[in-house]
């Protein structure tokens, strides 16, 4: 078997006297679509903000493609191919869609400061190659007549998907979604399932999804990983997690 | 919107605002009408001194393009990068007394006093910059306040360089080579040295409207702002806050350094009662009433923050209740007129318009490119 892209051991992060993830590993292999589910408070979210850096884990290793990426800042971990969205929307909200897009691209890009106000050469082709790029991503999400629209004023849904649009113009090798359909009705959650299904056809990464929608998470991912209180309790393929004993109690209670 | 796609020759060319590849589409001047624009401003601020050749008017136009100036670097800092900064006045202060010093007593020409400022400024900046990876929003403002009372200091102690309480001379002259803007001489014509600083300021406002605006644009620029949306989210996908921060700070010093070198050099003294909190307070107006995160704004705000109190003094003759003398009629005095008025605008822009002036002029605009269609 080759090697996985994400190796996960033995994460162990507390705040004070609040053990808020304790032991937990796991591993996602390339092009796979990992799902981390839980109730309210499980450590879902923790994962991914020690995932890109914005926690530090007091314990564990986390590496990927070999490369050790605890203890690096977000933005250095950016930069080695971890993209991510925000379960309340990470946009910014006074920039266009467009730019909020090439900002994904940031890391991928050069410029600085002087030669930004220079235009002419280097920065001039810059812009204009990553917006092809950027294109690419408008086209492959139907973001086409949001293009100009500051990001603030995007219906909920589109949002939704700009925030997904953004991480992926960021070309990453393991892209983390937090909740991309909360909030959605029936129709936008499909709409968005829709969009997630053709990201991983077209485009070749790993996912790890946190979700509250079981259905969304049972028919997408290919394994799943279920959290209570910081503490993995089953791991496997959704319908093994699904039947868990244990599972069915964090979610429903001792009773069932 | 592909550039390679061709055009159906039978159908003539394309309409001429269809954007047929992102080079056009990223030009800053595209359509037809912004070049004719464009036109009209250039030509207006090469003409208007030769039309407007009163010294008292051109004076407030020079003094409005030195604050425009100052003001695209704040707005830098403050619209772009949501750094609050209080100490504005300070780097304009250290700007006019490194021209004292590279202009006056080293007499080098223009390009290089101008220069030598902005350096110093960028210097000054980059050791100011750091409080800002710790601080933020009302702390900032409280440090860089500090800012001004250190700076206060300095210039009333440091008298080889600032000349005390009393200021210095400032005799950094306006040369570049042969020609002197002081005292310009074209095909034979003679022009006086408020004209010669009117197409030297005015020129400068230009250039540097166009470096904010294509810094703005490109790939920095778009940081600076995600910093000040999201400062988390920035980093998460990339971009590295702090340095952004800490190159606002430089960048913004640094203009506001050339601005204080203009405002020495024209005005050949200055003092420390010139860099007060008064002035970083009025800069951060210019930005509110012209309208933050605009470049065009800045200019706007310095031209109306300028001129206004001019208009008053001016007339405040035929304006009843104000006293033109001290001791004369009228229950308020032309300062203090101003100053209420000042205040009042502030009010006004932060309740009815945030935009600022440029926020009335995009309105303006999308409404004649619509008409008559109402959205």
């Amino acid at each position: 078997m080759t090697e996985p892209l994400l190796d996960v051991w033995d994460l162990t992060l507390r705040f004070g006297g609040v053990t808020a993830l304790n032991g937990v590993s796991f591993t996602v292999g390339r092009g796979e679509l990992f799902a981390v589910i839980g109730p309210n408070g499980a450590g879902k979210t923790s994962i991914f903000n020690c995932l890109n850096g914005v926690y530090r884990p007091q314990r564990g290793t986390i590496t990927l493609a070999g490369q050790r990426v605890n203890g690096r800042s977000p933005a250095t971990i950016a930069g080695m191919g971890v993209a991510r969205t925000f379960q309340n929307l990470g946009l910014f909200e006074q920039l266009t869609l467009i730019e909020n897009l090439m900002l994904g691209r940031h890391h991928l890009m050069r410029t600085g400061m002087l030669a930004g106000m220079a235009w002419w050469g280097r920065a001039k082709r810059e812009e204009v190659d990553h917006r092809a790029a950027c294109e690419e991503i408008v086209e492959l999400l139907e973001l086409e007549p949001y293009r100009r629209i500051p990001a603030g004023l995007l219906p909920y849904g589109v949002a939704k998907r700009a925030e997904l649009g953004r991480a992926l113009a960021m070309s990453p090798t393991l892209l983390l979604l937090d909740e991309p359909v909360a909030g959605m009705n029936v129709e936008e959650t499909e709409d968005m399932a829709r969009y997630l299904v053709e990201v991983r056809r077209e485009l070749d990464l790993a996912m790890i999804l946190v979700e509250h929608d079981t259905r969304l998470v049972m028919d997408l991912a290919d394994r799943v990983l279920a959290l209570d209180f910081g503490t993995p309790i089953a791991m496997g393929t959704p319908e093994e997690v699904q039947h868990d004993p244990k599972v069915v109690e964090a979610y429903l209670g001792g009773a069932a | 919107m592909s550039g390679a796609r061709g055009t159906n020759r039978a159908q003539g060319k394309p309409h001429r605002n269809l954007v047929r590849s992102y080079e056009q589409d990223l030009r800053l001047f595209g359509s037809p009408m912004s070049k004719v624009g464009l036109g009209l401003m250039l030509a207006t601020l090469l003409v208007l001194p030769t039309v407007v050749r009163d010294d008292f008017w051109l004076s407030v136009l020079i003094y409005s393009g030195i604050t425009a100036i100052g003001a695209i670097g704040l707005n830098l800092l403050t619209g772009y990068c949501g750094q609050i900064s209080l100490g504005h006045a300070f780097f304009i202060g250290a700007g006019a007394y490194a021209a004292a010093v590279v202009g006056g007593d080293l007499g080098l020409p223009l390009p290089v006093w101008l220069l030598a400022s902005a350096a110093i400024g960028a210097v000054l900046g980059g050791l100011i910059g750091p409080f800002a990876l710790r601080l933020r929003g009302h702390y900032l403002a409280i440090v860089t306040l500090g800012l001004i009372f250190i700076g206060e200091h300095l210039w009333r102690n440091l008298r080889d360089v600032t000349g005390g309480n009393n200021g210095t001379s400032v005799g950094a002259e306006a040369t570049v080579g042969p020609v002197d803007l002081g005292a310009l001489e074209l095909a034979g014509e003679n022009y006086s040295r408020n004209q010669g600083y009117f197409w030297l300021v005015w020129a400068l406002v230009a250039i540097i409207a166009l470096l904010a605006k294509n810094l703005v644009r490109t790939r920095p620029g778009r940081a600076l702002r995600a910093v000040r949306d999201h400062d988390q989210a920035a980093e998460v996908i990339g971009v590295r806050a702090g340095r952004y921060k800490i190159g606002a700070f430089v960048v913004s010093s640094a203009i506001a350094a050339m601005a204080g070198a203009l405002f020495g050099s024209y005005q050949q003294h200055v003092s420390p009662d010139d860099w007060t909190l008064l002035l970083s307070i009025q800069y951060i107006a210019i930005i509110i009433v012209g309208g933050l995160g605009t470049i065009f704004g800045a200019i706007l705000g310095a031209i109306f923050v300028g001129a206004l109190p001019a208009l008053i003094d001016e007339y405040s003759s035929a304006i009843p209740g104000v006293a033109t003398e001290a001791g004369g009629d009228g229950f308020i005095s032309v300062f203090a007129l101003n100053q209420a008025i000042f205040g009042l605008l502030i009010v006004l822009f932060l309740v009815f318009e945030p935009r600022g002036l440029a926020g009335i002029w995009f309105r303006v605009k999308a409404y004649f490119k619509a008409w008559p269609f109402s959205y």
